[in-house]
């Protein structure tokens, strides 16, 4: 009969000598750095990317530390908004599109940027960015083809209107506005002018437009022939070609709606000095250049030109097209009024 | 009267935690968004404080809005039934098994819960899809092409798996809970097992069956993951067009109404369903 269940050469003793040693670690505080700053932003690749381009490599080494708050865009703003009348905010550096960013700014929720600052802001490309907005990434929007079924590649945003792509034009749901946009480029002439784009878009719908619910579930459509032109990020374009879609981009004649994301600091944020610096560290040529490799995004800066096969994919045609950034002050309030017209008049039918 | 006080006093003490629990996380929310309901929105303001019904009016005179919720009935009610003619039998079978794999076969009908649906969902999406296994197998097999993908069908499907073992799992213990003896005493005299199932259990069963699908009816009434990818953004379902209205609109005004309106319908058509069958089986 055992009177112990250990074993004679394991003594409770040794055993909690043992435990205690190995629980050692955990008690022993870590490391810590000299800030901390909390960084509203997305998930997935993104914030991955986040860390290992501008993070490790370069916040580290100024004693920053970010604590990441993940979420979508507008939930982010809105945390923004119930927490105007605190002294201290939830966030110290903010991920935006440019769109969202200028709505913050006209509600005088975000704190100036000045290359004082932010010193790096001096080599960002002219016309990116705002008084109050860092962009971070770029890219236009162009259209997007099946090399293998779409012979003469498409050069204008009407081209999808003809009845031979009937049934085999799509694009995800979450870019509706910056389809439209593009829309009223090319009906007018002008970006803001939506009348004319849902007269576009009705006809495109009639004509069995295919809409898909995320990014991500746009680009599968093309490789199993249910998709031969659509509407696109280039950065997509090249994403979906490394993972062996057959897509290719076509640059609309009438000019290309530019998606800018980038950063912005409230005004209330608890640690603006290290928000400064973090944005500073995000124009820095490498982590510019990170982001381009992995994600397919232009850089935002002037000194981090691209090289090799990113240079290929990414490289704008000559003569260089049209860019065209929305008019901000348009969109940012026309957006309700179109979200809830797609809603029910391209979406439900 | 000593004693009773004291039982009162101690019974308040271990339910005070929980109540106050109950008041902040459940409650307040729900004031909250209450009080939200009946602010005016504004694109650049966001929400003015108000009192407003406008929220509420615009839902119930706008067309769009009806056939939202009609939709989202639908696919509840039609999501019930299918999973009261599946789960029925299955969670029957289930309660009345003797055999020693008992416990593994209810294992397996709880193993799709320790997956989140939205991950269940992707399953769906990669066996809808075209070029996906259906379609190849129906390709291979017959042919011919199966393309599931954003339509109702792969809705009601996918709600479906979701919603099953919740219905399995609550109708097993109603079984359970039912002395196999009455059974054998009406098979004693004379009952078919059908007649015997029918006359005896059936009623028997009836409340915990009504739970279960109202559990189900519920589940349905709020599904999100499942309409929106297997769906697609044509499919319109009230929980799905809330999001939409709070992330795409920023309309908290509106969306805080519709949230009302969705939880006031389900209640209404469960109390509904809760009061019309036991008096249908009474008479």
């Amino acid at each position: 009969m055992r009177d112990n269940i250990l074993s004679p050469r394991l003594k409770r003793r040794t055993v909690l000598a043992g435990a205690g040693l190995l629980a050692a670690p955990s008690l022993i505080r870590p490391a810590m750095a000299d800030e901390q700053i909390i960084l509203g932003t997305w998930g997935g690749d993104y914030q991955r990317l986040q860390m290992e381009n501008i993070e490790m490599p370069l916040v580290r080494k100024l004693g920053i530390e970010t604590v990441p708050d993940i979420g979508d865009e507008l939930p982010r703003a809105a945390k923004i908004r119930a927490s105007r009348r605190l002294p201290r905010g939830q966030m110290d550096v903010a991920c935006v599109q440019a769109v969202q960013a200028y709505a913050l700014a006209e509600e005088g929720l975000l704190e100036e940027l000045t290359p004082d600052k932010v010193p790096n802001l001096a080599h960002v490309q002219a016309g990116l960015s705002t008084p109050t907005f860092v962009p971070h990434i770029w890219s236009p929007q162009i259209i997007s083809y099946n090399p293998e079924r779409v012979k003469e590649p498409p050069t204008s945003f009407g081209d999808l209107l003809d009845a031979k792509y009937n049934g085999k034009v799509g694009f995800p749901d979450p870019n509706f506005f910056y389809v439209m946009m593009a829309a009223g480029l090319f009906g007018s002439g002008s970006a803001s002018d939506f009348d004319k784009a849902k007269e576009i878009a009705l006809k495109l719908n009639s004509n069995g437009l295919r809409l898909y619910p995320s990014t991500d579930a746009g680009g599968p459509p093309f490789k199993t022939g249910e998709l031969d032109v659509g509407v696109m990020w280039l950065a997509r374009i090249a994403m979906w070609q490394n993972a062996g879609i057959p897509v290719a981009a076509a640059f609309p004649k009438e000019g290309c709606i530019l998606y800018v994301s980038g950063m912005c600091v409230p005004k209330n944020a608890p640690n603006k000095a290290a928000a400064f610096k973090y944005l500073n560290a995000m124009l820095d040529p490498s982590a510019q250049l990170g982001f381009a490799q992995n994600m397919g995004y232009l850089p935002t800066v002037t000194n981090a030109p691209l090289t090799g096969k990113v240079a290929q994919q990414l490289a704008l045609p000559s003569p260089a097209p049209k860019l065209v950034v929305p008019d901000f002050a348009v969109t940012s309030k026309a957006l309700p009024d179109i979200a809830d017209w797609w809603k029910k008049s391209i979406q439900h039918t | 009267m000593a004693k009773p006080r004291s039982t009162t006093a101690a019974a308040s003490i271990f339910l005070g935690p929980a109540t106050c629990v109950v008041l902040i996380m459940l409650v307040s929310p729900l004031a909250l968004l209450a009080r939200y309901s009946l602010d005016k929105f504004d694109p650049s303001e966001l929400m003015i404080e108000a009192v407003t019904s406008a929220n509420y009016a615009r839902f119930f005179t706008e067309a769009f809005y009806y056939q939202v919720m009609r939709t989202t009935i639908g696919v509840a009610a039609l999501v019930t039934f299918l999973c009261l003619l599946l789960g029925l039998p299955l969670a029957y079978r289930l309660a009345r098994t003797t055999s020693r794999w008992k416990s593994a076969w209810m294992l397996l009908v709880i193993l799709p819960l320790f997956i989140g649906s939205t991950i269940r969902t992707v399953g769906w999406m990669i066996l809808f899809a075209k070029s996906g296994m259906m379609d190849t197998l129906a390709a291979t097999f017959f042919r011919s092409h199966v393309d599931l993908m954003y339509t109702p069908a792969a809705v009601v499907i996918g709600t479906l798996s979701v919603n099953l073992p919740f219905m399995v799992i609550t109708l097993q213990s109603v079984f359970e809970g039912i002395d196999t003896r009455l059974e054998e005493a009406a098979q004693g005299l004379g009952a078919t097992p059908g007649r015997a199932f029918w006359r005896v259990i059936w009623p028997l069963s009836l409340p915990g069956i009504g739970i279960a699908a109202i559990l189900s009816f519920i589940l349905g009434m709020n599904a999100y993951a499942t309409p929106v990818l297997l769906g697609g953004p044509r499919f319109q379902m009230m929980a799905p067009l809330l999001f939409w209205e709070f992330n795409t609109n920023s309309n908290w005004p509106f969306s805080a109404a519709l949230a009302f309106i969705l939880m006031a319908t389900t209640l209404l058509l469960t109390t509904l369903a809760n009061s019309i069958i036991p008096l249908r089986y009474r008479a």
